[in-house]
């Protein structure tokens, strides 16, 4: 959880992506895991919280829209740099396809939960923001993953994800999926039940228990 | 007022059919160009957004269309009501004139009086309803918003 240290760091962090410097990110972000060697730690209490403010901060005109991107761009190259660190020795025969809703925009996030299944073991396939749904079913019906999952960060996208889940739970009435994001923080249960045979799993702390209760069923139970 | 009693108010709203809320999916884009059409041709348009801002309105109006399509298909108090507040926040940080607001959703009723089926029409003018009598506790609270505290982040590590 967020200390006074690691809070330091989620500022230093925040501060550097206003500006420009990714050297200097990066560098925080390896000076946090040697303290707390949590990738997940790492992703929600500093990449989470700072990129939280920034949107806060575009909301408010205090930055322009480039430096949010900017802001973004960083984080994400981050991630990429940090991958090597979190591929697991053991790994597992279960896929995952991770996508945006069709017209999301926001990737940085879903990108941190292909990288938890990583670590779990599984093998991810990041598609991101853009794939239209006929693209993702036809990738779907290519690597028939375990999992489907599948983020949304505007409400505004809500009616696209309406369409999204009607046609890939037609095309695949057994495929497991997924949601999150930050428009769920405030869904109600009726909004999610229109959804149909969905989880969702707000952070990243309860992905990892999910997927944990898929990788050891027995010991989960026991 | 507060932002509970916007809600509280929100739950007040009927849920759209799904025939209406297909109706106005399939209308969308349509109702959008109208309404960037009539907006924009406003000789008063830049009193209303401010100078500059003029692609800004016509991003909201497609977000705005695209948003109320989310809420027709699935009615969410809590969400319309955050959802609006953010908007007002955004574009009021943005220098747009508080009258903009008025000014547009009466102008999306106008066109959607035109350009829906009556019981399209009769179904979602409530929710324009709603949101015209509540302008003013919408600028009130995003004007309080708009000046908080510094950054929650860095006045924690102060």
């Amino acid at each position: 959880m967020l200390n006074n240290q690691l809070n330091h760091f989620t500022c230093d962090y925040l501060e550097n992506l206003l500006i420009g410097h990714r050297a200097k990110c990066s560098v925080i972000a390896k000076a946090y895991l040697r303290q707390n060697p949590s990738i997940k730690d790492l992703y929600e209490e500093v990449f989470k919280a700072a990129l939280y403010e920034v949107g806060r901060l575009w909301e408010t005109n205090k930055i322009t829209v480039a430096t949010e991107h900017m802001a973004t761009a960083i984080t994400e190259g981050i991630l990429n740099e940090l991958f090597d660190q979190i591929i697991p020795k053991r790994k597992l025969n279960k896929k995952v396809v991770v996508a945006c809703v069709e017209n999301e925009q926001h990737q940085v996030g879903i990108k941190m939960v292909a990288d938890v299944f990583e670590m779990k073991g599984w093998e991810s396939f990041f598609l991101g923001s853009g794939v239209p749904t006929n693209e993702l079913i036809r990738f779907i019906h290519s690597t028939m993953p375990d999992i489907l999952a599948v983020s949304l960060s505007v409400y505004f996208n809500y009616s696209s994800l309406l369409k999204m889940m009607r046609s890939l739970q037609i095309e695949f009435p057994n495929l497991q999926i997924i949601i999150g994001g930050q428009a769920f923080t405030r869904v109600s249960h009726d909004t999610l039940s229109r959804l149909g045979n969905v989880v969702l799993l707000p952070d990243l702390y309860l992905l990892e228990k999910f997927i944990d209760s898929l990788n050891n069923p027995i010991k989960i139970l026991s | 007022m507060n932002k509970n009693d916007l809600v509280k108010s929100a739950e007040l709203l009927a849920q759209v059919s799904q025939k209406s809320a297909s109706e106005f999916a399939s209308k969308r884009a349509h109702l959008v160009a109208l309404m960037n059409a009539q907006m924009t041709s406003r000789p008063d348009v830049l009193e209303l957004v401010g100078p500059g801002n003029v692609d800004v309105m016509t991003d909201n109006h497609a977000n705005h269309a695209l948003f109320l399509e989310s809420i027709f298909n699935q009615h969410s108090p809590e969400i319309l009501t955050d959802t609006v507040l953010w908007v007002f926040r955004v574009y009021q940080s943005r220098h747009f004139h508080s009258s903009y607001w008025n000014a547009q959703l009466t102008t999306w009723i106008e066109i959607y009086k035109i350009e829906l089926s009556p019981q399209c029409f009769t179904e979602i003018v409530p929710y324009y309803h709603w949101m015209l009598v509540h302008i003013p506790i919408f600028n009130q609270l995003a004007e309080n918003d708009l000046t908080p505290p510094p950054s929650r982040l860095i006045h924690h590590n102060d």
